[in-house]
């Protein structure tokens, strides 16, 4: 038996599906909006993004190598364990030109055992061979040009308008492109989610006002964060700007990254 | 005069472009997170997201906030650059319920930057244990104050 559908019931069912898909969005903003007002995310309100524009300096002639950063970044983060880091130091050991020789200076060895969060073992050249040696913090470089952004291929990896490079955890689907991708090896795929992971400038803490952890654990004040929109005038990121020339880590690349650093070796890249 | 009439074929084709355009115009808000293009080519709520993730480390001002003797003393020392969680652990904790005590330092937490290393710079106070007197650092010099004795 076949069911007769009249013309003016099929249009009045047509006409109610579209209603149905256009309202759709209206009503599911609606809903946010409701849920957003009776349930915390737990997000701190009232931060603006176009609001802030933030910097991190490093003055590597104070980093002091004590690790502190690099172990508080993995606890504030809950980074995972393991040879995974957002923030890491490097010791640079420069050994002094072979006897005879016409260089300036010898071979250049890198280290960091452990991100350097548990500090460093005695140094593997004897004291009298070395020429110089010293440390340099490393993290995310903040590029205004960020190639981990160009080569995501869902969108999960964005510059925020503040200036932070942030991971869409829900979109990304860990194919890793952007590891290879930044030239700072700033990045890593978490063993937990398989999604990729960095430096989020602890963005939990700078929206509620605080510093992020490495900078507020720094010993040696080697770290230096401020919001270039909202300076004040005895800011110490000013201060840090009139004493010191700056650079950045392979300006060449064109990346424009916004972790500035002073006191830095030719070696270090 | 004729009535001028759309050729079949070419009702069929202006139909099936409009079937096709509204087709991908459903699927596109269906598709598309709500909150995507906010603030760029991508989900302006993973910002939200990504900043409800709790703090773990308190900052040196709510220790200030109790601690107020210390931080004074703190604060004319060598030390004033310290922030109270790098010796003291993460204590958010303890800031937002005082039942919770924080752990005591271990001495030999005061090697972890003054022990002697080539790498460290020379403006850094820094010993050679085996050639330093004493057995516990505190004997001798007051954390919050590291030039005086106790």
């Amino acid at each position: 038996m076949k069911t007769q559908v009249s013309r003016r019931s099929a249009l009045v069912r047509l006409g109610a599906a579209i209603a149905g898909v256009l309202t759709l969005p209206v009503a599911r903003r609606a809903k946010a909006a409701v849920q957003n007002f009776f349930v915390s995310s737990g997000a701190p309100k009232g931060y603006d993004p176009t609001e802030h524009k933030w910097l991190m300096c490093v003055d590597a002639t104070k980093c002091i190598g004590c690790g502190l950063c690099a172990e508080a970044c993995k606890k504030e983060n809950g980074v995972p364990e393991g040879p995974y880091f957002r923030t890491w130091i490097e010791r640079y050991i420069i050994t002094k030109p072979k006897p005879g020789s016409v260089e300036t200076r010898g071979e250049t060895l890198v280290d960091s055992p452990d991100g350097g969060m548990h500090g460093f073992p005695e140094c593997p050249v004897p004291t009298d061979q070395i020429e110089q040696s010293f440390f340099v913090p490393k993290l995310c470089n903040l590029c205004e040009h960020p190639p981990c952004v160009q080569v995501c291929p869902v969108g999960a990896t964005f510059k925020a308008p503040d200036g932070t490079v942030l991971i869409d955890k829900n979109y990304c689907i860990g194919c890793a492109f952007c590891l290879q991708a930044c030239p700072y090896g700033a990045r890593f795929l978490s063993p937990v989610t398989h999604t990729a992971e960095k430096c989020t400038l602890c963005y939990h803490r700078i929206t509620r006002g605080l510093k992020p952890a490495c900078v507020e654990i720094c010993p040696a004040e080697a770290r230096i964060f401020g919001d270039l929109k909202n300076l004040a005038a005895d800011d110490p990121l000013q201060k840090f700007y009139e004493n010191n020339r700056t650079e950045v880590l392979k300006p060449y690349l064109g990346t424009a990254p916004r972790v500035l650093y002073a006191g830095l070796d030719e070696e270090v890249r | 005069m004729r009535r001028f009439r759309l050729p079949p074929q070419i009702l069929r084709l202006v139909l099936l472009t409009l079937g096709i355009v509204g087709t991908y115009l459903v699927a596109r808000t269906l598709l598309v997170p709500q909150s995507f293009g906010e603030y760029g080519w991508y989900r302006g709520a993973a910002l939200e997201e990504i900043a409800s993730h709790t703090p773990v480390f308190a900052g040196k001002k709510a220790c200030a906030e109790c601690h107020t003797d210390v931080a004074q003393k703190l604060a004319h020392s060598e030390h004033q650059t310290l922030s109270c969680e790098a010796c003291h652990g993460a204590n958010r904790e303890h800031a937002l319920n005082h039942d919770v005590v924080p752990a005591k330092v271990p001495n030999s937490f005061c090697l972890r930057c003054h022990e002697a290393n080539p790498s460290r710079p020379k403006w850094l106070k820094q010993i050679v244990v085996k050639e330093h007197y004493g057995e516990k650092c505190s004997d001798c010099h007051l954390p919050h104050q590291p030039s005086q004795s106790p």
